[in-house]
C-alpha cells in the first residue's frame, strides 16, 4: 500500500475504531514565540512537537502508555524513523507504521490496521516544524516528498509554479462565470478569522476589515496574503482505538464512520478550474456517506481543507452543501459562522488557525464531536465531515459522536 | 535579446514537442488509438492509455478562460515580478498556459480571443522558441461549462 493510499471504503469498516484521544501543540504560542525570538526561546523538531502532541493526547484518553500497541506517524519535511519515534515516546507498539502527510490517508489506514487485528490502540503521530526549517512553496525547487504533481514543474518556462497559482486561475475563471466581486472572497477570510480569534491557540489573532483584506499585498493576482494559508511549527496525535475498547476511555468516543476518495484521471486544470474538482467531491463525498450510512443533511458540521479561501468555496459547492456560485453569499450571511446552518472551520482552518495539513481539521472535528468547542460550539452536534482536496484528488471523512 | 526563463521539462517526447516550436509551429501529441489531443506532454494517452501518437498542427488559436499576475518571486529573481500568465483553451480542446504577449492583465477579458506567437528565450539547457498569445480579431464569446 502507498503511504497516502485511502483503503476501500466499506460498510464493514464503518464505526469500527474511533479516536479516544485528542493532543495539539500550542500554535499561537509557538508562532509568536518564534516571531518574537525572545530570549531562551528554543526551535521546535519534529521530535519536540511530537512528544508534546502524544503526551497530551495520552493524558485525554485517560488510557495507559501500556495501552498503546500501534503507531503511525507522519513527517511531512522529515522526522525520525519509526523505532526512533517508539523509543523518544516511550512505546513498545507491536505494529509500526510510515504514513503519508495529510489526515485523509493515515487515518482509514490506522481503522484498517485496527480492523485487520495488526494493534488495538494506536498514536498516529503528526508533527511539522515548517516555519522553522523556512520551507519554501512554489517555483524549481518544490518538492521532495516523490508524489507531487508533474503540473508544479511542468508550466516553469511561463513562469507558472506554486499551489497559489492554482488558486488564483480557480478563482479568476468563478468570480467571471458567476459575477462576483473581489471584495465577495474576502468574506471567507474574514469569517476565518473571527473564527480564529475564538480559539486561543489559533495563530492569527488580530481582527481583519475587508479595509484590510483589500490592501494586503498580492501573492498571484487576483488572490492577495490573505487568501493563503499560514505557514507555521505544530504537531497533532489522535489516538485511536477499536470500537469494543473505546467505550472505557474517559472522553466521548468520536467513530470514523466513513472515509471515500476520488482522483483525476485526466485533463486535470479543466477539471480543477472549471469544474471546481466537483465530479471528485460527489464522488468521494457519495462514497463517503454511503460507508457511514448517512445523508448529507446529517453532517452538522464542516472542516474543510483551506489551501486557500477559494478552495473552501470549492469544497463547499462541491459536496452539495451550496449550491455552484452561491457559498460566498452564505459566507457573508453568516450561515457558516458558529451557530449558522452549516459550522465551516471554527478553531480559524489553516488560514488563521494553524497549518497542520488538515490534521487541525480533525482535531477540531473531535472537539466539536465531543461538545467540547465552548462559545464556538455547533448545538447537539452528532455527525461532522471533514474534507481534504489537494488540485487533484478529494479525501472526506465523516466522524459521529459515540460508538 | 532572448529572455532568461526558468527550465523547461525535457527528454523523450518533451524535445519533439519544442523542436516543433522551434520551426514556428504549435503541434501537440494526438493519440492514434482515440485522437485525443493531449497537453502536457506524455508518454502514454491519459484518454486511453495508447502510447504511439502523431503531432498535430493546431490552427494556434484559442480562448483566454483564466489568467493570474505573479508578485511573489517564486524563481528566485529569475524572472521579474510582477509578470502575467494566461490559461488559454485551445480550439482543439486543451487548456494551455502561456503568457500574454502584447496585452496585460487589466486589458484582459474572459472569453478574449487570442492566436500564437514564438519569443525567444534560453534556459540552462540552452537557447528555445517559446509559445505565447497575442490578442486575435473576433469578440470575447462567454464561457461556461
Amino acid at each position: 500500500m502507498r503511504l497516502s493510499e485511502v483503503p476501500t471504503p466499506d460498510r464493514e469498516l464503518s464505526r469500527k475504531a474511533a479516536i479516544v484521544g485528542l493532543g495539539e501543540t500550542d500554535y499561537g504560542d509557538d508562532y509568536r514565540a518564534q516571531r518574537a525570538k525572545a530570549e531562551g526561546y528554543v526551535t521546535p523538531t519534529p521530535e519536540s512537537l511530537s512528544i508534546l502532541a502524544f503526551e497530551r493526547a495520552l493524558a485525554d484518553s485517560g488510557l495507559k502508555r501500556s495501552d498503546i500497541d500501534g503507531l503511525a506517524y507522519s513527517f511531512m519535511y522529515g522526522g525520525p524513523d519509526g523505532e526512533e519515534l517508539a523509543q523518544i515516546l516511550d512505546l513498545k507498539p507491536r505494529h509500526t507504521m510510515p504514513v503519508f502527510g495529510i489526515m485523509a490517508g493515515p487515518i482509514p489506514q490506522a481503522c484498517a490496521a485496527i480492523a485487520e487485528g495488526k494493534c488495538d490502540t494506536m498514536a498516529v503521530v503528526y508533527a511539522v516544524a515548517t516555519r522553522s526549517i523556512g520551507r519554501k512553496f512554489g517555483g524549481r525547487t518544490y518538492g521532495d516528498e516523490g508524489e507531487t504533481p508533474t503540473s508544479y514543474y511542468y508550466h516553469n518556462p511561463w513562469g507558472w509554479s506554486s499551489q497559489g497559482a492554482h488558486w488564483a486561475y480557480v478563482w479568476q475563471y468563478y468570480r467571471h462565470r458567476f459575477g462576483r466581486r473581489e471584495e465577495d472572497l474576502g468574506e471567507v477570510a474574514m469569517q476565518l478569522r473571527r473564527n480564529a480569534i475564538g480559539h486561543p491557540q489559533a495563530v492569527m489573532q488580530a481582527p481583519m476589515t475587508i479595509e484590510d483584506y483589500m490592501g494586503a499585498r498580492f501573492i498571484v493576482k487576483p488572490l492577495r496574503l490573505f487568501d493563503m494559508c499560514l505557514v507555521n511549527d505544530g504537531g497533532v496525535c489522535l489516538i485511536i482505538t477499536r470500537a469494543d475498547k473505546a467505550k472505557d476511555c474517559d472522553k466521548t468516543p468520536i467513530s470514523v464512520a466513513g472515509w471515500g476518495e476520488s482522483r483525476i484521471k485526466a485533463d486535470k486544470l479543466d477539471g480543477l478550474v472549471r469544474k471546481q474538482l466537483r465530479p471528485q467531491f460527489q464522488d468521494a463525498g457519495g462514497q463517503a456517506l454511503t460507508m457511514a450510512g448517512l445523508s448529507l443533511a446529517d453532517i452538522g458540521h464542516f472542516e474543510a481543507y483551506d489551501a486557500s479561501t477559494m478552495h473552501l468555496i470549492n469544497h463547499i459547492e462541491g459536496h452539495g452543501f451550496a449550491e455552484p456560485g452561491t457559498a460566498l453569499d452564505r459566507f457573508r450571511d453568516g450561515g457558516f459562522a458558529p451557530g449558522g446552518g452549516l459550522p465551516v472551520n471554527t478553531s480559524g482552518g489553516m488560514l488563521s488557525g494553524s497549518y497542520m495539513h488538515g490534521w487541525n481539521h480533525v482535531a477540531e472535528a473531535v472537539r466539536q464531536l465531543r461538545h467540547e468547542a465552548g462559545d464556538r460550539q455547533t448545538p447537539g452536534l452528532q455527525a461532522a465531515m471533514t474534507s481534504l482536496a489537494q488540485t487533484d484528488q478529494v479525501h472526506p471523512i465523516i466522524f459521529t459522536r459515540g460508538l | 535579446m532572448r529572455q532568461k526563463r526558468p527550465d523547461r521539462t525535457l527528454g523523450a517526447r518533451h524535445d519533439d514537442f519544442w523542436g516543433w516550436c522551434e520551426k514556428g509551429e504549435l503541434r501537440l501529441q494526438e493519440c492514434a488509438t482515440c485522437a485525443k489531443v493531449l497537453w502536457p506532454v506524455m508518454q502514454a494517452c491519459d484518454g486511453c492509455g495508447g502510447d504511439t501518437f502523431s503531432w498535430r498542427q493546431l490552427s494556434g488559436r484559442g480562448r483566454v478562460v483564466s489568467w493570474g499576475t505573479f508578485v511573489q518571486d517564486y524563481y528566485r529573481g529569475l524572472l521579474d515580478v510582477p509578470y502575467d500568465t494566461i490559461l488559454v483553451e485551445l480550439e482543439e480542446g486543451p487548456l494551455f498556459i502561456a503568457n500574454p504577449d502584447g496585452f496585460n492583465e487589466a486589458e484582459t477579458e474572459w472569453g478574449m480571443p487570442v492566436a500564437v506567437r514564438f519569443v525567444d528565450c534560453e534556459d540552462s539547457a540552452g537557447p528555445f522558441r517559446l509559445p505565447v498569445f497575442a490578442i486575435a480579431t473576433g469578440d470575447a464569446t462567454a464561457l461556461g461549462e
